[in-house]
């Protein structure tokens, strides 16, 4: 593993009058795990100490890798993949309870959060490496693979498929399941004050930075137009958005894909998900990029503590909040702002994203 | 005793073509141990005639002094008395291009001294995150999950080799620029992949030394000393690199040196898309000949066009950048639009493709010029391997082929392999696990699929056609 120094060196400069009156140091550290760059930050009176809890919490999301990974062969997932069709398979605790998180958010979602659409990704992933396209009926036969509902989970820990050809893709849920392990790890540890950071697509606050009211966060704005920003204070924040097109024009895939259609969703904008946890932020991003800013509303309704924001690459903005604070260049307080769930409409063109 | 012959015979024979690696370590204390595991130390240029220097020369060292083109100019008569084998030229405040005419002037006046030039540009090479820390504290950017950003020099020394091309490109970083900033310096992983980086692209670094290192290995330290001896083993296997081996590649990028190339052809090694950087005075019908794709960035006339259009129409694929009000001659056909930024011409067998404007997005550019060529073509594929880059070389004179690995990410990977050809024989060496271990390859319609099982920093794969002695006499762990 390699420590590199270079950002607590400049976090130290940052708050350097703080640090001095608090004595405590910043420490630093990434890991290249679940094909992206995992960084921790944390601040504590012991270097020592926050550098254990970090190599602890950064060996959890390697282990959870060995068990969520569907690239790694010996995998418990891709164990689970190979034979549980028609009959019940025994799996770690860990992976029954990602599964059944995520058949929560199917539900919760009607089916826009589906972990069942690994054929419909790999193939429309092989498409954009140059793959050959298949046609509509092929198609139609890999979506028939596809659905939550084949799921069956038979507690406490078994799981059985009911399709020949179903397969899990825990893509757009692992990195956040992993973000809030870590989490309970730095805290077990005795650690109030870190940051986690999954590749830049699942990021948690924990606690706050010494006298600063919480991690500020820039996010995702295709049009580099708005700066919006927020402040995570024990939550997290997940950002998706469809693969950019390429230039030649020459391919319509994308890494998200509408359970619905089995086609690749067509939007440029990004949605980031405000969230309590980890998991629930990642597994909402991808949803309500799929669903969004007027189908989300309810589901964000129902989620306290959430907020969502969608940005086009025009540079068109809606926002939609359950309590969590989206501010922009120059307005950054509180993440608290409102209780109720409201849709804000910013930009000329308020259209709606999704499919 | 016949074996021993021709072990000799053989060792004969492969020993020329064995160049010393050119890893340069840049030193700054007055003692110097012995047997850093280089035999090049580079001081300031004020270090001329000070013990230091003469020391290191009297102990084996080939001493170079730092210095910029006018005191190279001033000292190098001084120098060449005074036991310095040359001068390593840093351009300051002035143009590459210009210094560059600076150093062929030096060398024509002091044949005897050794001049290179120094482009000091180069980043510590690492893996990176995605925060982005700012004066007023942590301000991180979100994203869709990024892939693993990879800070390499690959494209520096494309541009350097195309450019400069009289000597080996060398270049230089400062480590206050990457991850490795800070009172400790660099850990033994930094400086091995700052070795295996240059010796893996078939580059020369001049090494800075943190402080902190020097004063330690100056002073026996233990703990500075088992340090070195970690960055020995890189310094060592990079030093028995074959530097004649010829870059295997099938796209050519014609350019200009100038900032809009820079980036794409950054992506483009970051994808391990095999480029050659051509500048438009040195682009001939050889050079084209193994391409299947040709990038311009420069504007394309006279000779140049005709050479390009030539190979084109021979069935090559032609994309041009920032073309809009160009004029070319295939635009008295029809034009098919394939975007709102690009269309595309059919000359002769081939195609040509326009982009209007600068590239915006290097990175689906990179992945738009994989896609152009033909799957069959693909010189060399990685999976797993996100944070790795693949460089592939010919051996002269042979079809044998050499894969140079790098693994930014400093962590054991498990790197799946293809490359284009079929070579049953495959042998496998790094630094961390010595020399040399078979790997089974399996070979499919005309590729070579094997793994690498464990790839740390950096290794070297051997592909071979059929057995032979030179692979079998390499030195053993």
């Amino acid at each position: 593993m390699r420590c590199s120094k270079t950002a607590a060196t400049i976090f130290v400069v940052a708050f350097i009058s703080v640090l001095s009156a608090d004595c405590q140091s910043s420490v630093y550290k990434k890991k290249y795990v679940m094909g992206t760059v995992f960084e921790v930050i944390a601040y504590d009176d012991s270097p020592q100490r926050a550098s254990a809890a970090i190599d602890a919490a950064l060996r959890e999301a390697v282990r959870l890798d060995a068990v969520m990974s569907n690239y790694k062969p010996d995998s418990d997932l891709s164990r689970l993949n190979r034979p549980a069709h028609f009959h019940s398979q025994r799996v770690p605790p860990d992976l029954y309870r990602v599964i059944a998180e995520s058949i929560d958010y199917s539900r919760l979602s009607e089916g826009k959060f589906d972990i069942t659409v690994g054929p419909l990704v790999n193939y429309w992933k092989s498409v954009m490496r140059g793959g050959q396209s298949i046609s509509k009926a092929e198609l139609e036969k890999l979506r028939a693979c596809t659905g939550y509902e084949k799921i069956v989970l038979v507690p406490p820990d078994q799981v059985e498929f009911r399709s020949p050809c179903l397969q899990i893709d825990l893509g757009a849920i692992g990195k956040g399941f992993a973000v809030d392990r870590m989490v309970a790890i730095l805290r077990s540890k005795g650690l109030s004050s870190a940051f986690v950071n999954a590749g830049g697509s699942t990021i948690y606050g924990l606690g706050s930075p010494p006298h600063e009211s919480g991690w500020r966060v820039r996010l995702r704005d295709p049009s580099g137009k708005n700066a919006p920003e927020l402040v995570l204070v024990d939550n997290s924040v997940s950002t998706s958005e469809q693969t950019a097109p390429d230039l030649l024009g020459t391919s319509r895939a994308g890494h998200i894909v509408d359970p619905e259609t089995g086609e690749p969703a067509v939007t440029s904008a990004a949605v980031s998900a405000v969230a309590r946890t980890g998991t629930a932020s990642d597994a909402l991003s991808t949803t309500l990029l799929l669903l969004g800013p007027k189908k989300s509303a309810p589901l964000i309704q129902d989620t306290a503590g959430t907020a969502a924001i969608w940005i086009s690459s025009t540079g068109d903005i809606e926002s939609v909040t359950n309590g969590p604070h989206i501010s922009f260049t120059g307005d950054t307080r509180s993440n608290i702002s409102s209780q109720s769930t409201h849709v804000e409409r910013r930009g000329q063109n308020c259209s709606q994203y999704g499919n | 005793m016949f074996a021993i012959r021709k072990l000799i015979l053989v060792l004969c024979l492969v020993l020329p073509s064995v160049a010393w690696g050119k890893v340069f370590l840049r030193w700054t204390q007055d003692v110097i141990p012995k047997d850093l595991g280089v035999n090049a130390l580079v001081f300031p240029c004020a270090s001329k005639g000070h013990s230091v220097v003469q020391k290191a020369a009297s102990e084996g060292y080939r001493v170079y002094l730092e210095c910029s083109a006018q005191e190279a100019q001033t000292i190098a008569d001084a120098a060449a008395k005074s036991g310095v084998m040359g001068i390593i030229v840093t351009p300051g405040d002035s143009e590459l291009s210009q210094v560059n005419l600076a150093v062929r002037r030096l060398k024509a006046a002091h044949p005897k001294l050794m001049f290179l030039l120094l482009n000091p540009n180069a980043i510590p090479p690492q893996m990176k995150g995605t925060l982005v820390i700012n004066k007023d504290g942590v301000l991180h950017v979100t994203s869709p999950t990024a892939q693993p950003w990879l800070d390499t020099n690959l494209a520096l020394v494309k541009l350097e080799r195309a450019f400069r091309p009289g000597q080996a490109p060398l270049y230089s970083f400062n480590w206050s620029t990457g991850a490795a900033a800070g009172t400790q310096g660099p850990d033994v992983s930094d400086y091995a992949l700052a070795v295996a980086e240059a010796g893996a692209f078939r580059a020369d670094l001049v090494l800075s030394v943190h402080e902190s290192l020097q004063r330690g290995l100056a002073n026996n330290d233990g703990q500075a000393e088992t340090t070195w001896k970690e960055i020995k083993t890189y310094l060592r296997f990079y030093s028995r690199t074959q530097r004649d081996d010829i870059p295997d590649v099938n796209v050519a990028v014609i350019t200009d040196e100038d900032s809009a190339s820079f980036e794409p052809i950054n992506l483009l090694a970051r994808h391990n898309i095999g480029t050659r950087v051509l500048r438009p005075s040195r682009v001939n019908r050889i050079s084209l000949e193994k391409m299947d794709v040709i990038i311009g960035f420069s504007s394309l006339g006279g000779h140049l066009l005709q050479m390009v259009s030539d190979s084109v129409a021979a069935g090559k694929t032609l994309v041009i950048v920032n073309a809009e009000g160009k004029a070319y001659p295939w635009h008295s056909s029809e034009a098919r639009k394939i975007s709102d930024d690009s269309v595309s011409y059919v000359l002769g067998e081939g195609r040509v493709i326009e982009l209007k404007s600068p590239i915006s997005d290097p990175e689906t550019f990179a992945r738009d010029i994989r896609g152009l060529i033909d799957n069959g073509n693909i010189q060399i594929s990685l999976w797993n391997a996100l944070t790795t880059i693949g460089v592939l070389y010919r051996e002269p004179g042979s079809e044998n082929k050499v894969v140079e690995l790098v693994n930014y990410a400093a962590d054991p990977l498990e790197v799946q392999i293809r490359v284009r050809g079929e070579f049953p024989l495959i042998r496998y060496e790094s630094p961390e696990r010595g020399c040399c271990e078979a790997i089974s390859p399996v070979i499919r319609d005309g590729f070579t699929e094997f793994s690498v099982p464990s790839l740390t920093i950096s290794g070297r794969v051997h592909l071979q056609k059929t057995k032979s002695a030179h692979l079998n006499t390499l030195p053993r762990a």
